[in-house]
C-alpha cells in the first residue's frame, strides 16, 4: 500500500483503465434529462391536457380535508399486548438449516424485524441477509393456501380421508412409501417420521440438500465411523486452509463461521491473529477475505490435496500409504504455495484446520486424512458434537430415483425440498413422479415439484409455527409462532402425526420431542423446564450426555486405511472450459427466490442483482471475444445440454473455467414482471412470463453417486445478443474533485489496509503509510453554531472483520422500510439501499485483492449537503446527527450531488406499496417515503430516541451500548460499533482514538462521524519474498 | 377598459373569499382541525366518566405510560364497570318504583349506548354470549390525527410530567371529545422550546450537570421526523 508501489484500488474495469467518468459536469448536464421521452420533450395538445388536467386534479385534492380515520381496538387484549409496543419473542430461524437463535421484534400481534439472539450459540446475536430477509417471506402473498388435490383445493378433512384411503390401499399392497425431505435435524419431526414409517413393509426417509455435503458425511463415515459433519471451531483456529468453500458465504453456517472467524483474527492480539489461505477457482465472498488466494481449476483440487497429504504427511514422519498424484500441465504451478501452506499448517498444528467444499469422497477422504494429521480433531474439528445442518445424502435421492423410474414406489411423499427444480434432468423426474401412484408436496410455494403432485399440502411459515431443531448435537433450539396462522397450512410433523393416528398438536409435539430429550440424559423433563427453554429459544445438554443417533459419546477414531489415491482427473479438453456451479450469497439453493429483498441485494462480490450470469476471468474473455451484457450459450461436452446466460467479466477467477449460480429460474418468479415504477422508460424486472434469471440446473452431473456442479467440460459460445445486467460496481462512486484534492494532488484509498507485521511490530514498516486517522481537523465549518454540548453520534466499523456479507444492508432494508425498486431502476442507479457495501480490487485484475467497505451516510460534521438544501430539508442536530426532513424536502437533489460519499438516495417514484401482505412488514416507527423526497441513512435516530426513553423510564443514564442500529446489530462479525464519541470512554470514542482508525475522505475536513479501522491482511508470503 | 375591469375582479373576488372565511368562523391554517368533534358510534361522555366520576386517564388509554399510543381502551375495559352497570342510576331507580307501583318485577334497565357496547362483545341484553350476534370491535373515529411524518410519542410527554389536559383540554367537561389544540407543528414547538428536560445522557466532562442534555434535543427535527 505504500510509497511508490502503490496501486489505487478500483471497482470495475472501467474505473482500472480510466476510462470510468465517475463525474463529469457537462455529461451529468445532459444527462439530467437524457431519458426524457420524445413524447414529452415536445408535448402533444393531447397529453398537455393530460398533463394539465392531472395538476388541476392535484391542486384540487391537495385541498381537501385529512381523512376520517378510524381508532378500533380490540375487544379482549392479551395482557402482554399494548398497541404500538414492542415485545420481542425467541425463536429459531429456519431461512436455512443453520439453525441461528432470533429474536422476533414484534408490534400489535405481529412479527416486523428479526434480530439475532445474543444468548443463542450459534450465531451469537448475528444474523445473516437471508434471516433478515424471512420476515418478508412471511408475509409473502404467494404462499400458499390451504391444500389442493388434483389441483383443485380441498378441505384438510377431505385430503386426509383422501390420502387415508389410498395408504390403506399401498400397505395393503407392497407398501413402499418414501419421504423425501431436506436435511431434517428436528427431533420432533424425526420422531414423527419414524412413527409414520414404522407402519410400512418399505418405508424410507430419504434427505437430500440441493447444496449438498454428501461427500464429507461419507468420508468420515469411513475414517471415523460416523456419519457426521464435525462441528467448525474456526475461532480456534490459527492457519485456515480452505478449498472451495466459502464457508463465509454459502457454507454450512455462515453467521457461526464470521463470528468465530472474528473472534479467530483479532487485530487487537495480531500475535495470534489466524492466516487464512484460500484455494478456489472462482472468486467467492471467503476468498476475497482470505490472505491468500491460490487459483485451482477443479480438475486440480484432487491432485492439489494429494501433494498438501504428502507433504503434511512427510512433516508429521508418517508417509501416505500410496504416491501422490503428480502436479501436471497448469498444477504445477501450485507447488509452491501448497509448500508453504503445508509448512503454515504444520508449524500450527493443534490449531490448523483444512476445509474442503468438494462434494468428492476421494478428497474429503484426503481431508480428513490431513487434518486427523494436523491434530485439527479434538480442536478445530470438534465430531463429539457434530452438526445436523446438513445430513442429506445424494447416493439415497438417487436410489430412490432410480426406484422411480422402475415404478417402484406406491407413496412419495416431498416436504420442503423441490428436487424437480434441483436436479439436473427435471423432465427424467417429473416422467418418473407422475408414474407414481400418490405423490405428495408439501411446500411453501407452488414450485416445480408441487407441479407434479396428486395432493399438495402447504408448509407453514417458521414464524407462525412450533418447530425445533438440533442443529448441533446436544444443543435444542425453538420456533414459536410470533404470529397467529396467516394461511391455511400445517407442518409435515403434524401431517404424519395425524395419518399415524396421532392427535397431538404440533406445540405438543415439540414438548413431547424436548422431553424425550431429557429424559433420554436420565432427568425429568417437567412443563417448566420446556417454558424456560421456549423462552430462552434453546437449551444446551452436555455433551456426550446421551448415546444414540444425535450424540457420540467418545471420539470416534481415525482409521488411516479407509484413506486412498484419489483418481486422477482429466482437465477439460482444449478449446473448452471447466464449469463451476455454486450457490449464491443470500439466496442460497432457490428457496428463496420469491423474496424480492433477497433479489435486489446486490451480490457481495459481483454487485449484480436480479440475475444469474456466467462469470469469465478477464483474460478469458478478451480472449473469447466477450464482454460484461453479452449472452453466451454454455453447451455441456457429454450430454448436448445447453444454458444461455449473459456474461460477467469477474476479476480474480480462475482463466479455465466459467462460473454460474444455481437456483434461478425458478417457478413463481414470473411475479416479478410488474415490479418497479410503471412509467414511459421503464422497462419490466423480468420479461412477461419470464423469470428471474437462468436455471443451471441442467448442467450438473452425477459424479459416481454424487451430484457435482465441477465436473463438466463446456464449451462456450456467443450468441450476439445482449442482456445488460444490473450491476451496481460502478454507482456512487467516492471521488475527490481535482480543485479539492489535497496539496500533493494525492487522495488517500477508501480502504486502508494494514500489514499484520506492522501490527506485531509497529517499527516494522508495512505501509500503514499517510493514512493519517488523526489528520487535524483545523478549520471551523460552524465555530459557533451547531452545539458541542450533547453527545455525538458515531460509528467504527472494522474492516478486518467485516466479511462483505450483506447482512446490514437487508437489515437496513427491514428497520427503515426501503423500497425494492426492480432491475430497471437498479440499471439506471437508483436502487434505495441506505447502505452499500462498496467492493475494491486491487492490483493484476486475474489475481486482485478485494476489500470490502460497508458506506452509509457518515453524519459529517461539516456536512456538504447542509450547505446547499435551498429549503432546510437536511439540517444538523444537537447530537451531531445530520437530519433529513422528508417533509420539509422538495426534490432538488442539490444535497446528493455535494455529498462525497453518495449516500443519498433520491425517490424517483412512489415505489410500490400496493402488496397489502408485505405492507405488514414495514416498520410503524419510520415514515415510508414518498415520490420526490431525499432520503438516507438515519443513524435509526427511532432506535436512539427508544433507547434513551426506556433509559428514562428507568430512571438511569443512557449506557454505552444501549443503541444498536439495524446494520450494527445484524452483523455476525460485530464489525460494527455505535456509540456517543463525546464520551471519551465509550466503546466507539475508543475505537475512533485507535491506531487502525481513520476516516474516508478526511482530506475533506467534512468530519465523518463514522471511523473505519483499517483491514489486516496477513501478507508474510510477501514480506518473505 | 379591461385593466378596470381586471381591478374590479380582484377586488370582488378578494371581498368574496374573504367573506367567506369570515363567515364559516373557520380561517385556519392548511391542516388544523381545531374543534373537530366527530359522532362516535357509541355516544360515551368523557364528562360522566373523567368528569363525575374522576376516573383517571390512564386507567381506560393504558398505553400513555407504556407505548407511543395511548390508546383507545378495549371493551373487555369497560366491561369491568359495565358487567354491572347498565344504565344510569335515575333510569333504573324510575323501573324499580314503577314495577313497584304496578305490583310487577322490575324488568332490566339497559341504555341504548351501553347495549351497543354489549352488543360488539356478542352479548344480549341479559349479557349472555348470544351466538346471533358476531362480535365486533367497536370502529370509534379518530379524533386527534397528525401527518404520517410526524411520530409523537406519549410517553416521553406523560413520564414529563406534561398533563393530558395541556394538549387534550378539559376533557373532563366535554361530552363529546373535541380536538382542543390545532396540534402544529408551531404549537408543538412553542412547548418544545420553553421547557427544561432531564434527558438520560451521560454528558462529557465540562458539558454541564451528568444525566442531562441540553434542551435543544427537544428542537432537533428528528425528535419527531424520521
Amino acid at each position: 500500500m505504500n510509497g511508490d508501489r502503490h496501486e489505487r484500488p478500483w471497482r470495475s474495469a472501467a474505473e482500472r483503465d480510466g476510462t470510468f467518468v465517475p463525474f463529469d459536469p457537462n455529461e451529468a448536464m445532459r444527462r439530467e434529462f437524457l431519458e426524457l421521452p420524445e413524447a414529452l420533450a415536445a408535448p402533444s395538445r393531447r397529453s398537455f391536457l393530460k398533463l394539465a388536467g392531472f395538476g388541476a386534479l392535484a391542486a384540487t385534492a391537495a385541498c381537501s380535508r385529512a381523512p376520517i380515520e378510524k381508532a378500533i381496538p380490540l375487544l379482549l387484549r392479551p395482557e402482554q399486548i399494548v398497541p404500538g409496543k414492542a415485545y420481542w419473542i425467541a425463536t429459531t430461524c429456519g431461512g436455512c438449516n443453520a439453525g441461528c437463535g432470533m429474536l422476533a421484534r414484534c408490534r400489535d400481534g405481529r412479527p416486523i424485524k428479526l434480530e439475532g439472539s445474543k444468548a443463542h450459540p450459534i450465531g451469537g446475536g448475528g444474523l445473516c441477509a437471508t434471516g433478515q430477509a424471512q420476515v418478508l417471506s412471511l408475509y409473502d402473498e404467494r404462499r400458499l393456501d390451504g391444500p389442493r388435490l388434483d389441483g383443485r383445493a380441498a378441505s384438510w378433512e377431505a385430503i386426509d380421508a383422501a390420502i387415508a384411503a389410498e395408504l390403506a390401499a399401498a400397505r395393503a399392497g407392497a407398501g413402499r412409501v418414501r419421504l423425501l425431505t431436506g436435511s431434517e435435524s428436528s427431533p420432533s419431526t424425526r420422531a414423527a417420521i419414524a412413527k409414520f414409517l414404522a407402519g410400512w413393509r418399505d418405508g424410507r426417509h430419504v434427505e437430500w440438500d440441493a447444496d449438498s455435503r454428501s461427500a464429507a458425511l461419507a468420508a468420515h463415515a469411513a475414517t471415523h465411523g460416523v456419519r457426521a459433519l464435525p462441528r467448525l471451531r474456526l475461532d480456534q483456529a490459527r492457519v485456515i486452509a480452505a478449498f472451495d468453500d466459502d464457508f463465509l458465504g454459502t457454507g454450512v453456517s455462515p453467521v457461526e463461521h464470521a463470528a468465530a472467524r472474528r473472534a479467530a483474527r483479532d487485530a487487537d492480539q495480531p500475535e495470534r491473529f489466524a492466516l487464512h489461505v484460500q484455494f478456489e477457482a472462482r472468486m467467492t465472498l471467503t476468498g476475497s477475505r482470505a490472505d491468500r488466494r491460490v487459483k485451482v481449476a477443479p480438475w486440480e483440487t484432487a491432485a492439489a490435496l494429494c501433494e498438501l497429504a504428502r507433504l503434511v504427511a512427510e512433516r508429521s514422519g508418517r508417509p501416505l500409504p500410496f504416491a501422490a498424484l503428480p502436479l501436471a500441465g497448469t498444477a504445477a504451478a501450485l507447488s509452491a504455495p501448497l509448500e508453504r501452506i503445508a509448512g503454515e499448517l504444520w508449524a500450527a498444528r493443534g490449531a490448523a484446520v483444512v476445509l474442503c467444499g468438494v462434494n468428492d469422497l476421494a478428497v474429503q477422504k484426503l481431508v480428513n486424512l490431513v487434518n486427523e494429521q494436523l491434530g485439527a480433531y479434538g480442536t478445530t474439528l470438534d465430531l463429539t458434537a457434530p452438526v445436523q445442518q446438513r445430513r442429506g445424502d445424494d447416493a439415497a435421492l438417487l436410489a430412490l430415483r432410480r426406484e422411480l423410474e422402475a415404478g417402484a414406489v406406491d407413496v412419495l411423499i416431498v416436504a420442503g425440498c423441490d428436487p424437480a427444480a434441483d436436479l439436473p434432468d427435471a423432465a427424467a423426474f417429473a416422467a418418473a413422479a407422475k408414474q407414481v401412484p400418490l405423490l405428495v408436496a408439501c411446500t411453501t410455494h407452488d414450485d416445480a415439484t408441487a407441479a407434479l403432485a396428486r395432493a399438495v399440502l402447504p408448509l407453514p411459515h417458521f414464524l407462525e409455527a412450533w418447530h425445533d431443531q438440533e442443529p448441533v448435537a446436544g444443543l435444542l433450539t425453538f420456533s414459536q409462532p410470533t404470529v397467529p396462522a396467516l394461511r391455511s397450512t400445517r407442518t409435515l410433523r403434524r401431517t404424519l402425526a395425524l395419518w399415524s393416528g396421532d392427535a397431538r398438536d404440533d406445540r405438543e409435539l415439540v414438548a413431547a420431542a424436548y422431553a424425550a430429550e431429557v429424559n433420554a440424559r436420565g432427568a425429568a423433563a417437567d412443563a417448566a423446564g420446556f417454558e424456560r427453554a421456549l423462552h430462552d429459544g434453546f437449551v444446551q445438554f452436555p455433551v456426550g450426555g446421551r448415546a444414540g443417533t444425535s450424540g457420540v459419546v467418545a471420539v470416534p477414531r481415525f482409521s488411516a486405511a479407509a484413506v486412498a489415491l484419489p483418481p486422477p482427473i482429466a482437465a477439460p479438453p482444449a478449446s473448452t472450459l471447466g464449469l463451476v456451479l455454486h450457490r449464491k450469497v443470500a439466496l442460497l439453493d432457490g428457496r428463496h427466490a420469491q423474496n424480492p429483498w433477497l433479489q435486489e441485494l446486490p451480490d457481495p462480490v459481483s454487485k449484480v442483482v436480479w440475475d444469474n450470469y456466467a462469470a469469465f476471468a478477464p483474460a478469458t474473455a478478451k480472449r473469447l471475444g466477450i464482454a460484461t451484457g453479452d449472452v453466451v450459450r454454455l453447451a455441456a461436452v457429454e450430454g448436448g445440454v445447453t444454458v444461455e446466460l449473459p456474461a460477467l467479466v469477474q476479476p480474480g477467477q480462475h482463466g479455465e473455467v466459467v462460473a454460474v449460480a444455481l437456483g434461478y429460474g425458478r417457478k413463481g418468479t414470473e411475479r416479478f414482471e410488474k415490479l418497479g415504477p410503471e412509467w414511459l422508460e421503464g422497462r419490466a424486472t423480468v420479461a412477461p412470463g419470464g423469470r428471474v434469471g437462468v436455471a443451471a440446473e441442467p448442467l450438473l452431473a452425477v459424479d459416481g453417486e454424487l451430484l457435482r456442479g465441477d465436473v463438466r467440460a463446456i464449451k462456450v459460445t456467443r450468441t450476439g445478443r445482449r442482456h445488460e445486467l444490473a450491476c451496481t460496481q460502478d454507482h456512487h462512486s467516492l471521488t475527490v474533485p481535482e480543485h479539492l484534492a489535497p496539496a500533493g494532488g494525492v487522495t488517500r484509498d477508501a480502504v486502508q489496509v494494514l500489514s499484520l507485521a506492522a501490527l506485531v511490530e509497529p517499527g516494522a514498516g508495512g505501509g500503514h503509510g499517510g493514512h493519517g486517522g488523526h489528520a487535524a481537523a483545523s478549520a471551523e465549518l460552524w465555530p459557533d453554531d451547531h452545539g458541542k454540548a450533547g453527545p455525538r453520534w458515531g460509528m467504527a466499523i472494522d474492516l478486518a472483520a467485516c466479511t462483505g456479507c450483506s447482512a446490514c444492508v437487508v437489515g437496513c432494508q427491514a428497520e427503515n422500510n426501503v423500497p425494492v425498486v426492480g432491475r430497471d431502476e437498479v440499471r439506471r442507479h437508483r436502487e434505495m439501499s441506505w447502505i452499500r457495501i462498496d467492493r475494491y480490487w486491487q492490483g493484476d485484475p486475474e489475481a486482485p485483492t478485494a476489500h470490502h467497505q460497508p458506506m452509509m451516510c457518515q453524519q459529517c460534521g461539516h456536512a456538504p449537503c447542509e450547505t446547499v438544501c435551498p429549503v432546510l430539508a437536511t439540517v444538523h442536530s444537537s447530537d451531531g446527527l445530520n437530519q433529513q426532513v422528508y417533509n420539509r424536502c422538495v426534490g432538488t437533489r442539490y444535497c446528493a450531488n455535494n455529498c462525497p460519499y453518495k449516500v443519498r438516495r433520491f425517490n424517483w417514484f412512489d415505489y410500490s406499496r400496493d402488496d397489502a401482505h408485505a405492507n405488514l412488514a414495514l416498520n410503524p416507527d419510520v415514515t415510508v417515503r414518498s415520490r420526490g423526497v431525499m432520503e438516507k441513512c438515519s443513524f435509526c435516530v427511532q432506535r436512539i430516541l427508544e433507547s434513551r426513553l426506556l433509559a428514562r423510564a428507568e430512571g438511569r443514564v443512557l449506557q454505552d451500548g444501549d443503541i444498536e442500529p439495524a446494520c450494527q446489530q445484524s452483523c455476525p462479525a460485530q464489525a460494527i460499533v455505535f456509540g456517543d464519541l463525546a464520551d471519551p470512554k465509550s466503546r466507539v470514542a475508543r475505537l475512533a482514538r485507535a491506531d487502525r482508525s481513520y476516516a474516508v475522505l478526511a482530506e475533506l475536513n467534512v468530519q465523518p462521524a463514522v471511523s473505519y479501522l483499517a483491514d489486516v491482511r496477513d501478507d508474510r508470503e510477501a514480506r518473505d519474498a | 377598459m379591461l385593466a378596470r375591469n381586471l381591478r374590479l375582479l380582484i377586488v370582488l373576488g378578494t371581498l368574496l373569499c374573504g367573506g367567506a372565511m369570515i363567515r364559516a368562523g373557520d380561517f385556519r391554517t392548511t391542516g388544523d382541525h381545531t374543534g373537530f368533534a366527530p359522532a362516535q358510534p357509541i355516544a360515551f361522555s368523557h364528562r360522566l366518566h373523567a368528569g363525575e366520576m374522576g376516573i383517571d386517564c390512564r386507567y381506560c388509554h393504558v398505553g400513555a405510560e407504556q407505548s407511543r399510543h395511548a390508546g383507545i381502551p378495549e371493551a373487555s375495559i369497560c366491561m369491568n364497570c359495565h358487567a354491572t352497570v347498565a344504565a344510569r342510576r335515575d333510569a333504573v331507580v324510575a323501573e324499580r318504583m314503577a314495577a313497584e307501583k304496578a305490583g310487577r318485577e322490575p324488568r332490566p334497565v339497559v341504555s341504548a349506548e351501553i347495549a351497543k357496547l354489549w352488543r360488539a362483545q356478542g352479548l344480549n341484553e341479559r349479557l349472555e354470549r348470544d351466538p346471533a350476534i358476531t362480535p365486533k370491535p367497536i370502529e370509534w373515529v379518530r379524533v386527534h390525527q397528525l401527518p404520517d411524518f410526524v411520530y409523537f410519542d406519549h410517553r416521553p410527554h406523560v413520564l414529563g410530567g406534561v398533563a393530558c389536559e395541556s394538549c387534550h383540554g378539559p376533557v373532563q367537561s366535554m361530552d363529546r371529545v373535541r380536538q382542543f389544540a390545532s396540534l402544529s407543528m408551531g404549537w408543538c414547538i412553542d412547548c418544545h422550546r420553553t421547557r427544561q428536560v432531564a434527558l438520560p445522557t451521560a454528558a462529557p466532562p465540562g458539558h454541564g450537570v451528568p444525566g442531562h442534555a441540553p434542551a435543544a434535543v427537544l428542537t432537533d427535527c428528528a425528535t419527531c421526523h424520521f
